[in-house]
């Protein structure tokens, strides 16, 4: 049994078809390498899988739990779905370790010391283990984006979707957040991640998924299909990316 | 005891109520004017720095936003004459009016003018524009457009505010409402009616106002 | 009665400055604890409270507040209640503060980026706790400037009240200005009584705001 299982998953914005029966299903472990044009509905695929958009038909499953359209009850999907966004959404306001904290205290309601001691844990698993009292405006964008994902692990999630997660950053601080996100996959989280960074795609792929058009165009193993795009679209997706 | 509401009697008196209704919304477009225009050139000295009177409104502005229009109104119907100044109680309502909305939309039109990217700007003076060109026709347009709302709001804010020119008996809206309930002995009735009426005053005032705006302003800021 | 001195005239505007300060404090106290009401409403999930809130927004800011006022002064003699102007005066301002702290605050919630929602809908947190741990902490740090600068709004709105009949600085101004055959000196007094009370509020208000812009969120 699949851990993520997606099923003829269908959304519209108002008359906008934007997922056009989406079939996926991801194994435990996996690193699923998520790309394709602006538009083609890669955001709106990740945001249904932990229910931030709703959706119109079909099913979603993560880990045996189930939820169907319109589910407004998503307490317990979240739980197991961790998500990092482009614009990191760190709370301003909350230290990065207060960020960390945050969740599994109200949410898991997990004694204060244990949560201080997974929050430490989880920043020195992305290298920020000094940073506990530092704010989000005292902090470079690379280190903003790995207490997110320090903060989304904390949750002990089954699977992690990053959402374009070095997009917003400058380009001398992407390797070190996609050092983190590589080290993580090698620790053998299931992550889904949508990326435009083709040779991290290939390198740490386990699967590669285009998009087009609302739909699954292509899917298979990184290097074949980058080496052998087998559509049209496909082809000049990578080549207009290289 | 059930109290038996009597709106007709406030409606015998429909006259009054309409004269009232044309002299504050004559009191308020007047104001309206007048202080949009103090308001453009408070605006540009303050945003400009053109001493003296950058000071001298900013002084202005400090003194009005921090004192109650009624106030101002008294100040100016029954301290004026006490200085040989002879002023009726229109005069005094118009100048409060005008008075009070200059200073308010001297902020607002000077946020706006501050808002106006500097590229624009270095954009016009490339140009070889006047300061006064660049104002007229790159910086003043948009700047009222984006500010437009604003501008609505107070002179809406104003012109329920001008309820108390009654005070000073000059005869608008509320002043009809006080005549109607001491002869009808109605007052809540009265004062409801005319509520209501204030209500739909300010939404019709809010309407037009931006409708113009969106024909006079936008056309020359595109 | 050309007896009145000027410093008789100065003791008595001050006996009115407190009555003025003491409606203020009242208005603005429990209008604002009213104006959380109305907040919470404003953004409420249901649409019904959310509507009736928008609703009473609208009459209060749509609406003078010398109407308000008479309508609670001769509406409650209506109902058999004997309202003092003292009461009517702090009833009506409390409503029309809580209206517009209300409207004030909602759009500082709403000045909380969406991404925050997201993140901490992304965390399992509920409504509740998104507002509590989230989004009100963020709005609250916002809403301070806008705050002090609305109870300047609130001083000068005492004015009006002088209308139905209570004795505040206005008041005792218009008396003493009869009594003294003064009005030039007594309304600048007055004037200047009131620019006394706001013009702190208004540039401490300035002050928040530069430094919210200029700084840090925390
Ligand atoms: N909140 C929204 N409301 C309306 N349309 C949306 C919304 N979000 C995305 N869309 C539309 O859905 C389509 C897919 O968008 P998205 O999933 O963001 O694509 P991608 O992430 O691949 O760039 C686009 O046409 C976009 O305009
Ligand atoms: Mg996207």
């Amino acid at each position: 049994m699949a851990l993520v299982h997606i099923d003829a998953l269908h959304k519209h914005f108002g008359s906008n078809h934007v997922l056009k029966g989406i079939d996926l299903d991801i194994e435990e472990g996996q690193v699923i390498a998520l790309i394709g044009r602006s538009g083609s509905g890669k955001s709106t695929l990740l945001r249904t899988i932990n229910g931030l958009e709703s959706f119109d038909d079909g099913c979603i499953e993560v880990d045996g739990e189930r939820i169907h359209p319109h589910e407004t009850d998503l307490r317990a999907l979240r739980q197991k779905v961790g998500m990092v966004f482009q614009q990191f959404n760190l709370f301003p306001h909350l230290t990065a370790g207060q960020n960390v904290m945050l969740a599994t205290r109200v949410v898991k309601k997990m004694p204060e010391q244990e949560a201080i001691d997974l929050a430490k844990a989880m920043l020195l698993k992305v290298g920020l283990q000094d940073k506990f009292d530092s704010y989000p405006d005292q902090l470079s964008g690379g280190q903003q984006q790995r207490v997110a994902i320090a903060r989304a692990l904390a949750m002990q999630p089954r699977v992690l979707l990053c959402d374009e997660i070095t997009s917003a950053l400058d380009p001398e601080l992407v390797n070190e957040v996609l050092a983190v996100v590589k080290n993580l996959a090698a620790e053998g989280i299931t992550l889904i991640m949508v990326t435009h960074e083709m040779r991290f795609a290939r390198e740490v792929g386990d699967k590669l998924v285009f998009m087009y058009q609302g739909r699954i165009h292509e899917a298979g193993d990184p290097q074949e299909l980058f080496a052998n795009p087998q559509t049209p679209e496909l082809a000049s997706f990578i080549g207009s990316i290289n | 005891m059930a109290y038996a509401f009597d709106f007709s009697s406030v409606l015998e008196y429909r006259e009054a109520l309409v004269d009232g209704t044309l002299k504050t919304l004559g009191l308020t477009a007047i104001g309206a004017v007048f202080g949009l225009a103090i308001g453009i050139l408070g605006a540009v000295s303050r945003a400009w720095k053109l001493a003296p009177f950058d000071r001298i409104f900013a002084v202005y502005v400090e003194l009005i936003r921090n004192t109650p229009f009624l106030v101002q109104l008294f100040f100016i119907f029954f301290g004026l004459p006490s200085l040989g100044v002879q002023i009726n109680e229109w005069q005094a309502a118009i100048l409060a009016m005008v008075i009070n909305l200059g200073a308010y939309s001297t902020e607002i039109i000077r946020a706006g003018i501050e808002a106006t990217p500097k590229g624009q700007i270095e954009a016009a003076q490339s140009l070889a524009m006047t300061r006064a060109q660049l104002f007229r026709h790159v910086v003043l347009p948009p700047a009222l457009l984006k500010v437009w709302p604003s501008l609505c709001s107070q002179v809406v804010i104003v012109m329920l505010g001008s309820s108390v020119c009654s005070q000073i008996a000059a005869e608008e809206l509320t002043f009809a409402a006080n005549f109607i309930q001491s002869r009808n002995f109605r007052a809540f009735e009265t004062y409801f009616v005319v509520t209501g009426m204030y209500f739909l005053l300010a939404l019709a005032v809010r309407q037009v106002m931006i409708q113009a705006g969106q024909r006079l302003i936008a056309r020359r800021a595109k | 009665m050309n007896d009145i001195s000027t410093w008789d005239i100065a003791r008595n505007l001050l006996d009115g400055a407190l009555w003025t300060i003491g409606l203020s404090l009242t208005a603005f106290i429990l209008g604002g604890l009213a104006g959380l009401v109305v907040l919470f409403a404003r953004i409420a999930k249901s649409p019904l409270p959310r509507r009736l809130a928008q609703g009473y927004i609208e009459i209060f800011q749509g609406t003078p507040l010398l109407m308000q006022l008479f309508i609670i002064f001769f509406g409650g003699s209506l109902i058999g209640l004997e309202i003092s102007p003292w009461i009517a005066a702090a009833l009506g301002l409390t409503l029309f503060t809580s209206a517009y702290l209300g409207e004030i605050w909602r759009g500082c919630v709403e000045a909380v980026s969406k991404g925050q929602w997201e993140a901490s809908a992304s965390l399992a947190m509920t409504h509740v706790e998104q507002m509590r741990h989230v989004i009100l902490p963020q709005a609250l740090r916002i809403a301070i400037a806008p705050t002090v600068g609305f109870s300047v709004q609130v001083v000068k709105g005492t004015a009006v009240t002088s209308i139905i009949g209570f004795v505040e600085l206005t008041k005792t101004g218009s008396m003493l200005a009869n009594a003294t055959y003064q009005p030039f000196l007594v309304f600048g007094l007055v004037a200047l009584g009131y620019f006394a009370l706001c013009y702190p509020l208004s540039a401490y208000s300035r002050i928040l705001e530069r430094k919210i812009h200029g700084s840090r969120a925390h």
